[in-house]
């Protein structure tokens, strides 16, 4: 599987770890912690994921993903996602 | 390994390199002022003998000077006060010259990455890992001769894969 990072280009799925759902949002406040830390959706079809580019430019980056056939739709830098 | 594909490997020796991680919100066109050079914005090296840089992520690079002042490092970081974070790597990495007509093949059976002079060229760099060692490499001119920066503490284990390796060349 190769992975589009935004800033290195096509690299191997090797050089990445994977996160996981890229949905979940850090709670304010105690309330939706354990969901926020523990529960993920294991979903069939386009995701938006992260990885760490570990043995690349080192950043987290969101990719856009279908879990059925890994075809990437896109990637941004994960700092920019969250803007 | 024949004449038509030879590979000629050399350490590179007194070189001054440095980690260069700018601040938030620095764009690279103020790290390029204040150092009288532009900076890649992406995986690429721009510079000369005197100071390169080498586009290591977004907002890093790789600083290298071939001629350092034993303060090398602190005058960068003097230039680059409030706009970025500097630390000395001289020690951290051992870099290796890697030229001759084979040098391409050689680098393509170790790095996922395309080599191909359509689309890595004099200038070009990439941060990968070739035999599970992590590299930062750049393409130096169109010999083409590359140059390969790795961990000093993996730099026996990774001259023993350009060894074992050009053999099969």
């Amino acid at each position: 599987m190769r992975i589009s990072c935004p800033y290195c280009g096509d690299r191997d799925a090797h050089e990445f770890v994977h996160r996981g759902d890229a949905a979940p949002r850090r709670p304010t406040s105690d309330d939706g912690f354990y969901d926020y830390v523990y529960l993920r959706d294991n979903i069939a079809g386009p995701m938006r994921e992260h990885w760490y580019h570990a043995q690349g430019c080192r950043n987290w980056i969101v990719v856009a993903r279908d879990t059925r056939n890994h075809q990437m739709s896109g990637a941004v830098l994960a700092r920019e996602a969250s803007r | 390994m024949s004449a038509a594909n030879s590979v000629v490997i050399t350490e590179q020796s007194g070189l001054g390199l440095a980690a260069v991680m700018s601040r938030k919100g620095v764009r690279p066109a103020a790290i390029g002022a204040a150092l009288g050079l532009a900076p890649s914005e992406g995986p690429g090296r721009v510079g000369d003998a005197r100071l390169a840089l080498i586009g290591t992520g977004p907002g890093t690079w790789l600083a290298l000077t071939e001629a350092p002042d034993p303060d090398w490092s602190l005058q960068l970081a003097h230039k680059l006060t409030g706009l970025a974070s500097v630390s000395d790597q001289s020690g951290g990495y051992m870099v290796f010259r890697i030229g001759g007509n084979g040098a391409r093949a050689l680098l393509q059976h170790g790095a996922f990455i395309d080599f191909h002079p359509d689309v890595f060229r004099q200038g070009s760099a990439a941060t990968t890992v070739i035999a599970h060692i992590g590299v930062i490499l750049w393409q130096r001119d169109d010999t083409p001769t590359f140059d390969v920066a790795t961990f000093r503490s993996y730099a026996h284990s990774f001259r023993r894969w350009v060894e074992t390796t050009a053999a099969a060349l």
